[in-house]
């Protein structure tokens, strides 16, 4: 369960008793998507969503892929509100967030509970160092400077950007300005942290640290996790679920193991990780693999077990 | 670029030091600047104005930023050739050094508020001078933009000229109609990203809160207070001679010319 | 032919982003350039191209020294796609952007309609002639940026992450097209990350590192090669770790196999295991 009490001691009084209040109303799942379809007004009679039902639990590592122009980023932003409030369109059906609907929050209300990382980080960087990055959220919700000061000091440390604390956007690498991008919407403490491609723009060795420290806030922080991402090689090992979308809809949506293994996702055209190709390869020709491997050492333990086998 | 053009700008961008003048607040500063920018206008003979320039000189060494009034000086030598040939033929010598004098005051005594004066610490200031926080907000999302647009009008200029692209050859209209290659992708950019910018900022609660809080804020020292108050005495005696007593005649000395 | 000798490039005048780089690329090779992010890859085709002029040494393409040459001449020869097609689109419609090019090289108007009917049959883009590329997806006016340098018809192409941000049709179809171009002589360079592509397709791997070249060779020996590839911040594709793994055990010891592309790494184990 969420622990909300720890990082709102010195806040007022009124503001806890709201807190109190959606507490009650959580609900158990703490995404719920019912029925959702969505088009933009720009374009009404096209669909971009179609029936979306979705589920998500707390706690959740969820990859979410498909093909350019699936859906994707669209969904996310259903999810913390932007649609329907900065993008207009036809919207049907209901989005639940920590117990919320969206259609009856403000953006602000669900940033929350949901913090969302774009793709590139050097358009979500928009002051001129590092700490003011970090106090924009909380100066905006009106939170006392010290308070304030406490949770910046405190992202740092988690974050491990003490060093360039005043530092200037454009003078950091690829890596650092993610992480800035992504701590800066930790401050809100946010239950969900969704992420667009955050290894977009990072060479492999970045791109590794970046997920692996968006897995530590899964495992360590109790963050749920939504990513969007094509390296999935990389990231498998630390995910629950894929949810794989094409043309507006979900068409796979199931625990890594199984989902990982359905062909589908060949046939939507997207990078399956060589290992599990080969251990298709092996599978399709007889050969007996207990355990789906999802990472290199995995698939490396399976095949020197049938190689004893077969000794 | 041309030489005086890049000297020019250098000399409002911000350098951190460590002097008394940089650790003043910025609306002191700004004071200042419009204090000497009256002062310099009230004035029209030579003597007073000289006394004025002469007057920011030592500040200027006290910022640690000599080299950049050298600069200005430097950035401003056509243009005060020019104001000097043209109002010694047509009015006098006097006259002339006159508006070169007055003309540097105002350009140094704001170049010494913007040398010394972080951008950030400006908005602050106009947010504590009670200017829309959106105001302040715009002006410095759009400098801290400066640079990333730099970078990438520099990208978009090597895109196009590995197309072929030939930026200096041509005449004049040949040469601007040359720059729509670059302006267009620029603008769609800017656009794209404007809209990105937008959507970050209502994920993180921009605009939603009356009365936003400050991480950091301005707070006046005694320093301040006794610079305002006397360059307030000092505009104000100013204005008393000026325009009321009338100056004694030896600072209305004028060259023969 | 590229041959570079000694080149050093500076950006601030203190830092040398190319370090003395000596390099010889022959007609008609395939080469890929990989490394860290900052390690010079596009500094150094950015002199290639001419768009950079190194302070020292001199760079010869086909026996010439290009720093007599200005950017648009030597675009006669080299084309260079831009990492964000973004970056050079500009024009009203598909067709008016492929023209661009051609026109600043001077080519007659018979050359041009001749080469914009040829390339838009090529790359497939005859639905999209008169719509704007401002409305056209991410992939497609990848597409059209790449049209537009390959209708110059150059000698030597460059190309800057081309695979980034593509799926796996995508990336077929830019395989296919570089083979096309490679069939008629033409020299191809790719700068990227991902190191999966490389590993699979370009037979001549170049590994920079700190502005400079620290590995040069066939990508079945780079590409194994752990120890010249951490230099540069670079990940084993992930058949190599497998191999690498499999290797520390004894069963495995003589297991050498070194396919990038599952299928012939399959057949390979498969013997192998059959053996056993």
């Amino acid at each position: 369960m969420i622990n909300y009490t720890s990082n709102f001691k010195n806040i007022n009084v009124n503001y806890k008793l709201k807190i109190k209040q959606d507490h009650c109303e959580f609900m158990v799942k703490i995404i719920k998507i019912e029925n959702l379809n969505f088009a933009y007004s720009s374009n009404p009679e096209n669909f971009v969503l179609k029936n979306i039902n979705l589920e998500i639990d707390e706690g959740e590592f969820v990859i979410l892929c498909g093909p350019t122009g699936c859906g994707k980023t669209t969904l996310i932003e259903c999810i913390n509100g932007l649609i329907p409030h900065f993008h207009s369109g036809v919207f049907v059906g209901n989005v639940i967030v920590a117990g919320k609907n969206t259609r009856e929050y403000p953006v602000y209300e669900m940033s929350k509970h949901v913090g969302l990382v774009f793709q590139n980080p050097e358009n979500q960087l928009i002051s001129m160092n590092v700490e003011k990055e970090l106090s924009f959220a909380l100066e905006n919700f009106g939170y006392n400077p010290i308070e304030i000061r406490k949770k910046v000091d405190e992202i740092l440390k988690i974050m491990d950007i003490e060093n360039i604390r005043y530092s200037a956007p454009y003078d950091l690498s690829g890596g650092q300005q993610q992480r800035v991008a992504i701590a800066s919407i930790l401050t809100l403490d946010p239950d969900i942290i969704i992420l667009d491609e955050p290894t977009s723009n990072l060479d492999p060795m970045g791109a590794i640290k970046i997920l692996e420290l968006i897995n530590q806030l899964n495992k360590e922080q109790g963050k749920t996790i939504i990513l969007i991402e094509h390296r999935l090689e990389i990231v498998l090992k630390y995910s629950t679920r894929i949810i794989a979308m094409n043309n507006g809809q979900i068409i796979l949506n199931d625990e890594t193991k199984k989902a990982i293994s359905n062909d589908i996702l060949e046939d939507l055209g997207l990078r399956i990780p060589k290992i599990i190709k080969l251990y298709k390869l092996l599978k399709r020709d007889g050969f007996y693999i207990e355990n789906i491997p999802l990472t290199i050492e995995d698939l490396a333990h399976e095949i020197l077990k049938l190689a004893e086998y077969h000794d | 670029m041309s030489y005086t053009s890049a000297s020019l700008l250098d000399l409002f961008k911000f350098r951190r030091k460590n002097t008394p003048i940089h650790k003043l607040d910025p609306r002191t500063k700004l004071y200042y600047a419009i204090t000497i920018s009256i002062l310099s206008l009230i004035f029209s003979d030579i003597i007073p104005l000289g006394i004025i320039f002469l007057s920011i000189i030592p500040l200027f060494i006290i910022a640690k930023s000599f080299k950049f009034l050298l600069k200005t000086l430097q950035g401003l030598f056509f243009l005060v050739l020019i104001i000097l040939i043209i109002d010694t033929l047509f009015i006098s010598l006097s006259i002339a050094i006159s508006m070169s004098l007055r003309l540097f005051c105002l350009i140094s005594s704001f170049s010494l508020f913007f040398l010394t004066t972080h951008l950030d610490d400006f908005s602050q200031a106009l947010i504590q001078m009670h200017f829309p926080y959106s105001f302040a907000f715009a002006l410095s999302l759009s400098v801290r933009f400066i640079p990333t647009l730099g970078l990438e009008t520099k990208m978009i200029m090597d895109a196009q000229m590995s197309r072929g692209l030939e930026l200096q050859k041509g005449n004049l209209i040949k040469r601007i109609k040359k720059f729509i290659p670059i302006i267009i992708p620029m603008i769609v950019l800017s656009i794209r990203r404007a809209l990105l910018i937008a959507e970050s900022l209502e994920a993180r609660g921009f605009g939603i809160e009356k009365k936003r809080t400050y991480l950091y804020q301005l707070k006046l020292t005694w320093k301040d207070y006794l610079i305002t108050f006397i360059l307030t005495i000092i505009l104000s005696l100013s204005i008393y001679f000026v325009y009321f007593y009338g100056l004694p005649p030896i600072l209305t000395t004028k060259l023969p010319i | 032919m590229i041959e570079c000798y000694n080149i050093k490039y500076t950006y601030d005048g203190i830092n040398y982003a190319l370090d003395d780089i000596c390099l010889k690329i022959d007609n008609a090779e395939f080469v890929g350039i990989i490394g860290e992010n900052g390690a010079g890859k596009t500094t150094l085709a950015k002199c290639i191209n001419g768009l950079l002029r190194p302070q020292y040494g001199k760079i010869l393409i086909d026996g010439e020294d290009i720093s007599k040459f200005s950017v648009a001449q030597i675009a006669k020869k080299i084309g260079f796609v831009f990492q964000n097609s973004d970056h050079q689109i500009f024009e009203q419609t598909v067709e008016d952007e492929i023209k661009f090019g051609l026109k600043n090289l001077k080519f007659s108007p018979e050359e041009i309609e001749e080469r914009l009917e040829n390339i838009i049959k090529k790359l497939d883009l005859e639905k999209y002639r008169n719509i704007s590329p401002f409305e056209l997806s991410g992939g497609e006016r990848k597409r059209v940026a790449l049209a537009s340098i390959l209708c110059l018809d150059p000698e030597i192409l460059i190309l800057d992450e081309p695979t980034l941000g593509q799926d796996m049709k995508q990336k077929e179809y830019l395989v296919k097209l570089i083979e096309n171009l490679r069939k008629k002589g033409k020299t191809i360079i790719i700068i990227t990350h991902d190191i999966e592509f490389a590993a699979e397709y370009i037979p001549r791997i170049i590994v920079m590192a700190k502005g400079k070249i620290i590995a040069d060779g066939p990508r079945e020996i780079i590409t194994q090669n752990n120890f010249i590839l951490e230099k540069s911040s670079v990940i084993l594709p992930q058949l190599a770790q497998l191999t690498k793994i499999l290797k520390s055990y004894n069963i495995f010891k003589s297991f050498n196999c070194n396919f990038a592309d599952v299928h012939n790494y399959y057949y390979e184990l498969k013997k192998y295991l059959k053996k056993k």
